[in-house]
């Protein structure tokens, strides 16, 4: 009974979070350039997938998210790990720090710092310096993640391990990394959608040849100029949702 | 590591400390005045308009998110589709999603078109550009950062537990509220705080949902480090801004509520 | 300086071959451009004349490039700030002095252009795109403004919209009690705030392009809009106008600059020398329907009166200039004072 409601509320959170998707779906396929309907046009998906700015964009957005949330992801993991085994009150302290940040000011004073460093060794800014960026404020989010599961475990599992006579490191491989496997799973994921989502710090320390799908998106909508951004997000949607499908048969075999 | 994190944070302090630039940046001589400049009843007006949003919005969203999360956790093998599922629409950029806000509350958008055809009201509601159309975005935009860590707590709660007490002959409604809150409170924890701190920061949902009206913490800062060309005010505002969002978790971390739950 | 040049190369390109990137050994140009200011198919066009190749880049606002280029350290050649920030800019010597010889269709620009107010001898940038800002309304619905002080009415409660624009919105309340746009005065500033604050009670809300649909949808009968904005609304519904208000209105120029630190001073020359071309000027100002400073190209183009205002009403915008860091200050703070009543 108490199943079933839960159920019912799920589908209309999910139908909530949802709504917008399907509207931009439909607005992708209308033939006016403004949200008038007038007919259905594939115009747009033409003109988004003929743009070399997006597919650029959307490349560097990949690698950038890829390489971010993988890197983001094992070091918070680390470093969740570490400071579950010993309390680490600085290491802490500016992970929770970090995350406090308005996404500006890490914008601003990472650019500040990279160009200061970089004056000296005659560099410029990069799809590097996003990743350095985006690895910066993701490490946070999967920390604190993890370290709310590890809240949970329980310690006498790993040192039943140890007592064994595993290593620390297998300790840590064979017995806590399979049970915090669904956990480090989620975080990543936050990590990679913030990641392949952020325009705000990204606009700031990207560099001549690091121009993100976001930050594509932005100059087209901000400007109000086409329902190509529409077409784009919808074409994303699909792309994941089989990405999501095959995965889904995958684990079930 | 800790180093890298700190070191801007030590420049956003030097900056706070300085003079405006005339063109941005910052100058000499050293002064205290952008923090002063803070004390000024319009700027703290704007500090307890934020914290009042962000908590408002914080709170619908564990309303709304964690029985969301209970559901994932709960479905089995199908819980990864579902994880998914929540995460699918925010593959697409940010301002599409708000830009399709847009169309579903204006005047001529799907929600009003829908009701005056069904003849329900008699003329548009005003749903855009208000507390509430702001309240949506942000509960909306900021959703997953609940549901995740708060799935990633529940995920390791035994199931057998709840069917446990329910054996025992314990209702749903105290199973829950005895049982299954307080085991993922660090979850909710962490969800509270990944949502919370955002909300504070948010400055283009207040824009384009609120229509600008109204000036939340994340556009004064913003504001100072665009248009206004005024660093070392922007920065000072951000210092109290962190200040603030590490007094409020120190505090809920540290609350008597917490204490019982964790 | 030259003698890092080679390590840096090479850890660039190292840097590069390491994160998958292609290897392109044409020269390079970087331009650093608003969005929708330049058509796809010139940048091709200028590659293959000149066996470049060009990484281009946009930007949102003046701040967002200023934030990059201000260390003098950012990578781009050139960039196209708006006029009021060239002397900024070339004061903090972060901008090249443009070589006319190099130059030599200048000849091409609108003779508005060829010694603006801002920049008499066009020794620093070369002027691109401009706008103004003016009053927007559905002619179905709303009689025709005249100025300013229409946006005041009461009948357009609700349904009324401002830019989400400091410079713009206290310029408009100046100039509605006859002030002039970029006044410092401490009363008529004040003034101007107590119009601002009056008019809010009637505003919709503070928008940008985004009023451009809800424009064209109904839902909003008039508002303080940008003239191209205004132009694209009113090429998609005849029943949008356009009028540039009585008591004057502010004139914005985008200028291409050749930035202090590029050290490929020839070919930017060559890329702007490109961008006066009648035919690629006309090709670049049809992509975002924005106006051309380039008179030539305005022959290929059909006239519109909202993007190329008459004499008569020309002659009443304004070229804003950057304000005094004591006045924007305070400018900044009446802002958030209108925008938290």
């Amino acid at each position: 009974m108490k199943q079933r409601g839960l159920a019912v509320y799920a589908f209309c959170a999910l139908a909530f979070l949802h709504l917008p998707l399907l509207i931009l779906v439909a607005f992708s396929f209308n033939a006016n350039r403004f949200t008038v309907w007038e007919g259905f046009s594939l115009r747009w998906y033409q003109a988004a997938l003929s743009d070399p700015q997006l597919a650029a964009g959307l490349l560097n957005s990949l690698i950038i998210a890829g390489i971010a949330g993988v890197l983001s992801t094992i070091i918070g993991t680390l470093a969740a790990y570490g400071m579950w085994r010993r309390a680490a009150p600085v290491l802490s302290g500016t992970l929770y720090l970090s995350l406090v940040t308005p996404e500006i000011v890490t914008g601003v004073s990472l650019l500040a710092l990279f160009q200061g460093v970089f004056r000296f060794l005659h560099l410029h800014l990069g799809l590097w310096t996003v990743i350095i960026a985006h690895v910066a404020f993701s490490i946070a989010y999967v920390t604190l993640v993890l370290s709310a599961r590890l809240r949970g475990y329980d310690r006498s599992l790993e040192e039943a391990a140890l007592d064994l006579g595993a290593s620390p490191w297998h300790a840590f491989t064979r017995v806590t990394l399979p049970v915090l496997a669904p956990a480090i799973a989620a975080a990543g994921l936050l990590a990679l959608v913030v990641s392949f989502d952020d325009y705000v710090i990204t606009s700031l320390v990207a560099g001549v040849d690091s121009e993100t799908l976001p930050m594509v998106i932005y100059a087209m909508a901000r400007r109000g100029v086409s329902p190509v951004v529409n077409a784009v997000s919808a074409l994303i949607v699909v792309g994941f949702s089989v990405i999501i499908l095959i995965s889904q048969r995958l684990q079930n075999q | 590591m800790a180093l890298f994190f700190l070191l801007p944070l030590v420049i956003v302090f030097a900056c706070s400390l300085l003079t405006r630039g005339d063109y941005g940046g910052v100058e000499q001589p050293w002064t205290l005045e952008s923090y002063l400049r803070i004390l000024d009843p319009l700027y703290l007006a704007i500090f307890w308009r934020s914290l009042w949003i962000a908590t408002v919005a914080t709170a619908l969203c564990s309303l709304l998110g964690f029985p969301l999360a209970l559901f994932v956790a709960r479905a089995g093998k199908r819980r990864n589709l579902y994880l998914q599922l929540v995460l699918l629409p925010f593959w697409t950029s940010f301002l599409v999603r708000t830009y399709a806000w847009l169309f579903i509350l204006r005047d001529t958008g799907l929600v009003n078109t829908v009701l005056l055809r069904m003849h329900l009201i008699a003329g548009p509601l005003p749903l855009l550009y208000n507390d509430g159309a702001v309240l949506l975005g942000l509960v909306y935009n900021f959703l997953p950062f609940f549901v995740l860590p708060v799935y990633a707590a529940l995920e390791r709660l035994d199931p057998a537990l709840a069917e446990a007490a329910a054996d025992l002959g314990a209702r749903p409604w105290p199973v829950l509220w005895r049982v299954i809150v307080p085991l993922s409170a660090p979850g909710i924890m962490a969800g509270a705080v990944l949502l919370f701190i955002p909300c504070l920061g948010a400055y283009l949902i207040p824009d384009l949902l609120g229509g600008g009206k109204t000036v939340m913490l994340g556009n004064l800062v913003q504001n100072q480090f665009t248009t206004a060309r005024d660093w070392p005010f922007g920065s000072a505002a951000s210092l109290v801004l962190m200040l603030l969002s590490a007094l409020v978790l120190a505090g809920l971390v540290r609350s008597r509520v917490a204490r019982e739950l964790l | 300086m030259k003698s890092h040049r080679v390590p840096r190369r090479w850890f660039l390109a190292s840097a590069g071959a390491a994160l998958g990137c292609s290897q392109d050994t044409r020269p390079r140009l970087n331009a650093y451009n608003w969005s929708t200011y330049i058509d796809p198919a010139m940048l091709a066009r200028f590659e293959s004349e000149h066996g470049v190749s060009v990484r281009y880049g946009t930007y949102e606002s003046n701040e967002e490039m200023l934030a990059k280029v201000m260390t003098g350290n950012s990578g781009w050649d050139v960039v196209f700030p708006t006029h009021s920030r060239l002397a900024p800019m070339a004061r903090n010597g972060l901008i090249a002095p443009l070589d006319h010889k190099r130059l030599p269709s200048l000849g091409n620009l609108d003779p508005r252009f060829q010694r603006p107010e801002w920049d008499i001898n066009l020794q620093w940038g070369l002027p691109y795109m401009w706008n103004a800002t003016g009053v927007v309304y559905n002619r179905e619905q709303v009689a025709e403004p005249r100025g300013w002080a229409d946006l005041w009415n009461p009948a357009l409660r609700g349904r009324l919209t401002m830019l989400d624009d400091a410079e713009d919105v206290i310029g408009a309340c100046l100039q509605k009690s006859g002030a002039p746009f970029g006044s410092i005065d401490a009363r008529q500033l004040q003034t101007a705030k107590a119009d601002a604050v009056r008019q809010k009670g009637l505003l919709r809300a503070y928008l940008n392009a985004e009023v451009r649909d809800q424009l064209i949808a109904g839902d909003v009968l008039a508002g303080q809009l940008w003239s191209t904005t205004a132009a694209q609304a009113m090429a998609a519904s005849p029943k949008i106008g356009f009028v540039f208000p009585i008591e004057g209105y502010p004139l914005y120029c985008d200028c291409a600059v050749i930035l202090h630190e590029s050290s490929r001073y020839e070919l930017a020359h060559e890329f702007l020398e490109f961008l006066l071309r009648p035919d690629v000027a006309a090709a670049n100002a049809r992509v975002g329907e924005t106006a051309t400073a380039n008179a030539a190209a305005r022959a290929l183009l059909p006239h519109n009166p909202v993007l190329y205002p008459e004499a008569s009403v020309y002659r009443r915008g304004v070229w804003p200039s950057a304000l005094p860091s004591a006045a924007q200050r305070y400018r900044d703070r009446l802002w958030t004072e209108i925008k938290s009543a």
